[in-house]
C-alpha cells in the first residue's frame, strides 16, 4: 500500500503574489492558498489569479489545495476547481449538511471540467463546539474527506477561551478529533502554533518538539502559515535516525525469538511481541515512504531550476 | 444469570501460553490472576498447538489461587474459545474488540461451551480489550454487549499506539481522551473500568518494581483496582499498591468514628486537629507534620463514604490474600508429602 506522505502544509494568503512566487523553495509536502482570510474587496481578484496561482505553487512537487469561504463555498470552489488541485479546506464545518452541499458543487464543478469524479479532496476544518461533538457525522458522509482539522483559534474564540502556552484547553478536543478520524480512515492534521505566536521566540528545537507532540497524539501532519515551520514539520513527521536504527534491531530481536519458537522477547528493558514489530514495520515504512517524498520533492525542483 | 462474586485482580502475569517454565512457575508468583496468552506473544506457526495447551494448562496455574484468565486471537476467536473454556477458567479476554456484535457472539458461544462442559452459568467473564480508534468510538456499545463484560478498559498500549500512529513512552498522555471514554462507559454501565492514571514513563520497563508500585497506589487513589504486567517483578508492588495499608484502613476507622460523633448534632461536618487527638487512641489518624495541610481533617459524608469503600476494599483485599495463601499452603503441603 502507498504510504501519502503530507507533513508540512504551507498556507498563504491567496492574494500574496510575493509569497506565491516563492512556495516552490520551502519544500513543503503540500501548499494551500487562502481565500477564506481575503478581504472582501480582494476576493474576485484573488478567484481570478487562483489558476495561474495553483500552477505556480505547485512546481517544486508540492500537493495545492485552496482554502474556502464558508460563506462563499460556491463561488470559490468555481474559482478553484482546475488542473493542478489537490483538494479544498473546507472551513466551520458543523453537519454532515454542510460537507455534502459542498461534496454536491465539487461533483458538478469535476464534471463540467472533465475531472475525474470524485477526485478532488476535502478537508474539513472545525471551528466550534457543535463541529467537535458532531465530527463523526461529518467526517463520514463524503468519500472525498480525507483530512480534518481542528482550528484551534478559531475554536477559542468560539467559546471565550483565551490561550496561553502553559495551558492545553482543547486535549479532549484534540483526543476525540484524532481517535474519530484514525476509525473513519480519515487522516487529522494539526495547526502549528495555536497561541499565535507566531513562532516568535522558539528555536527550531522548540518547533521540532511542538511538531513532533501533535504527531505522538496521532495527527498526520500540520498546516503552518509561516515558512520558517515546513523544516521543523517534516522533520518531526520523518521518523529519526535513532528511531529507524532501534526500530531495525527491535525487528532482528522479533525474527530470531520467532525462529526459537516465541513470539515475546525482552529488548533493552521492554517486551517486544506482535504489535511492537508491527509498529517497526510502520516506522521503517514510513522511513522509505519519506525519503521517496523528498526526492520526488527534489527531482521536481531539480526540473525547475534546469 | 446469576450474580457472581466480584473478582479481584491486583495483578496478573501475562505469559505465552507455549512456553512451558512461564506456565509452571506462574502459580506461587501471588498473583490474583495469570493469564495465558495465545494471542501476540505466539508465533503464528504455533497458534493450533498453543491452544491445545490451555486445557491442561489450567489447573497449573490456579494451584496457587490465582483466577485462570486466557486472552485468545481476535481472528481466531470461535477456534479458541472451543479449546480453552474448560472448568476452572475464569475468564477469556478478548483482544482488538471493535464491535459490540463481537462480545454478543462470543457471549453466545460461551454460554453453549459451559453448558456443555458443566460449567455454572455465567462464569466465564469477557475481557474485552480496547486498542483501537474503533473500538473507542463504539466503546459504550462493547461494554453493554453482555453481562460478561464485568469490568472494562484499554485504549492505550502497543496496538493502540500503533493504530494512532504515535509513539508508546513520549512523557505526557497521547491516550488521554480514549481512556476516557473508555472509563466514562465502564461507569456508566456500572462496570469495573480499567484503568490508569498517566505517569510519566519514557523507559518502558516492564520489570521495575518501584514504578509498578507507584503506579499502582495513583492507579488505587484514582479509584481504580485493577493491575497486570508482563514481569514476576511486578506481582507483589502491585498488590502492595491496589491494597490499603493498615495505617489507611485504621485512618478510616477513625474517621467514621468521629463521622458518628455528628449524629444527634445539628451539624453536617467538623474539622479535626490530628494534633488533638490523644496519643495512642485507637484507630489512630494518619500523622501528619505540624505544617501538613492535611493536619486539619474536613469530617463529612463525603470522607465516611471514602472510608467506608476503603473498608469494604480492605477487607476484599485480606480475604483474596487469606484465599490464596491457603491455595499457596495446600500446593506447598502436597509437595512435600509427595516428596516425602
Amino acid at each position: 500500500m502507498t504510504i501519502l506522505v503530507r507533513r508540512s502544509n504551507l498556507v498563504l494568503p491567496a492574494t500574496d503574489a510575493g509569497a506565491i512566487a516563492n512556495a516552490w523553495s520551502h519544500n513543503a509536502d503540500a501548499v494551500t492558498l487562502d481565500l477564506h482570510g481575503v478581504p472582501a474587496h480582494q476576493l474576485a481578484a484573488a478567484r481570478s489569479g487562483l489558476p495561474a496561482a495553483i500552477a505556480q505553487v505547485g512546481q517544486g512537487g508540492a500537493d495545492v489545495f485552496v482554502w474556502v469561504n464558508a460563506a462563499a463555498v460556491y463561488a470559490d470552489l468555481d474559482a478553484a476547481v482546475g488542473a493542478g488541485l489537490c483538494g479544498v479546506i473546507l472551513p466551520g464545518v458543523e453537519s454532515a449538511a454542510d460537507v455534502t452541499a459542498a461534496d454536491d458543487c465539487l461533483t458538478e464543478l469535476e464534471r463540467q471540467r472533465g475531472i475525474a469524479v470524485g477526485s478532488i479532496e476535502l478537508t474539513v476544518a472545525l471551528e466550534t463546539a457543535a463541529g467537535v461533538w458532531q465530527v463523526r457525522e461529518i467526517i463520514t458522509t463524503s468519500p472525498r474527506t480525507r483530512r480534518v482539522a481542528l482550528d484551534e483559534a478559531a475554536l477559542a474564540a468560539n467559546l471565550g477561551i483565551v490561550q496561553t502556552p502553559d495551558l492545553d484547553p482543547f486535549v479532549y478536543a484534540k483526543g476525540r478529533i484524532c481517535i474519530e478520524a484514525t476509525a473513519a480512515g480519515v487522516r487529522p492534521i494539526a495547526f502549528i502554533d495555536p497561541m499565535g505566536r507566531g513562532g516568535q521566540g522558539l528555536s527550531d528545537a522548540d518547533k521540532v518538539k511542538i511538531a513532533t507532540d501533535a504527531r505522538n497524539l496521532g495527527f498526520k501532519g500540520m498546516l503552518c502559515d509561516q515558512p520558517h515551520w515546513v523544516d521543523a514539520i517534516n522533520a518531526a513527521f520523518t521518523p529519526a535516525e535513532s528511531l529507524v536504527e532501534y526500530y531495525t534491531q527491535v525487528r532482528e530481536v522479533f525474527a530470531q525469538a520467532l525462529a526459537a519458537g516465541t513470539a515475546a522477547a525482552p529488548f533493552a528493558g521492554r517486551m517486544i511481541d506482535v504489535p511492537v514489530d508491527e509498529w517497526a514495520k510502520d516506522v521503517l515504512a514510513m522511513s522509505a515512504a519519506c525519503a521517496a517524498r523528498d526526492a520526488a520533492k527534489q527531482a521536481a525542483l531539480a526540473r525547475l531550476r534546469a | 444469570m446469576a450474580v457472581h462474586p466480584r473478582r479481584l485482580k491486583r495483578s496478573g502475569l501475562t505469559m505465552p501460553i507455549v512456553t512451558e517454565r512461564f506456565i509452571n512457575n506462574a502459580w506461587h508468583r501471588g498473583c490474583d490472576f495469570i493469564n495465558m496468552d495465545l494471542e501476540d506473544s505466539v508465533p503464528p506457526h504455533l497458534k493450533g498447538a498453543a491452544r491445545d495447551l490451555v486445557r491442561e494448562s489450567i489447573p497449573v496455574v490456579n494451584k496457587g489461587g490465582a483466577d485462570a484468565v486466557c486472552r485468545i486471537n481476535h481472528d481466531l476467536m470461535e477456534a479458541d474459545l472451543n479449546a480453552v473454556i474448560w472448568p476452572g477458567l475464569m475468564q477469556v479476554n478478548y483482544p482488538k474488540t471493535e464491535y459490540g456484535a463481537e462480545i454478543r457472539r462470543m457471549d453466545e458461544i460461551i454460554t453453549q461451551l459451559e453448558a456443555e462442559r458443566g460449567i455454572r452459568p455465567g462464569t466465564v467473564e469477557i475481557g474485552a480489550n480496547i486498542e483501537t480508534a474503533v473500538g473507542v468510538a463504539n466503546a459504550y456499545e462493547i461494554a453493554a454487549a453482555s453481562a460478561r463484560v464485568r469490568d472494562f478498559g484499554g485504549a492505550s498500549g502497543y496496538d493502540m499506539s500503533r493504530d494512532l500512529g504515535v509513539e508508546m513512552f513520549v512523557g505526557f498522555d497521547q491516550f488521554v481522551y480514549g481512556k476516557g471514554e473508555v472509563e466514562l462507559a465502564a461507569r456508566a454501565l456500572g462496570i469495573v473500568p480499567r484503568a490508569a492514571p498517566f505517569t510519566p514513563n519514557i523507559t518502558g520497563s516492564v520489570s521495575d518494581p518501584d514504578r509498578a508500585f507507584a503506579e499502582a497506589d495513583a492507579a488505587r487513589r484514582c479509584g481504580f483496582r485493577i493491575g497486570g504486567g508482563l514481569h514476576p517483578n511486578v506481582v507483589e508492588p502491585q498488590n502492595r499498591g491496589f491494597t490499603p495499608s493498615d495505617a489507611e484502613l485504621e485512618d478510616a476507622q477513625w474517621v467514621l468514628q468521629e463521622y458518628g460523633k455528628l449524629e444527634h448534632t445539628a451539624e453536617t461536618w467538623r474539622q479535626v486537629d490530628t494534633h488533638d487527638v490523644p496519643s495512642g487512641a485507637v484507630p489512630a489518624p494518619l500523622p501528619c507534620a505540624a505544617d501538613a495541610p492535611d493536619r486539619y481533617r474536613i469530617i463529612d459524608r463525603y470522607e465516611a463514604a471514602r472510608a467506608e469503600e476503603l473498608l469494604r476494599w480492605g477487607g476484599q483485599c485480606i480475604e483474596r490474600d487469606r484465599q490464596k495463601n491457603a491455595a499457596m499452603a495446600r500446593v506447598r503441603a502436597a509437595e512435600s508429602e509427595n516428596q516425602a
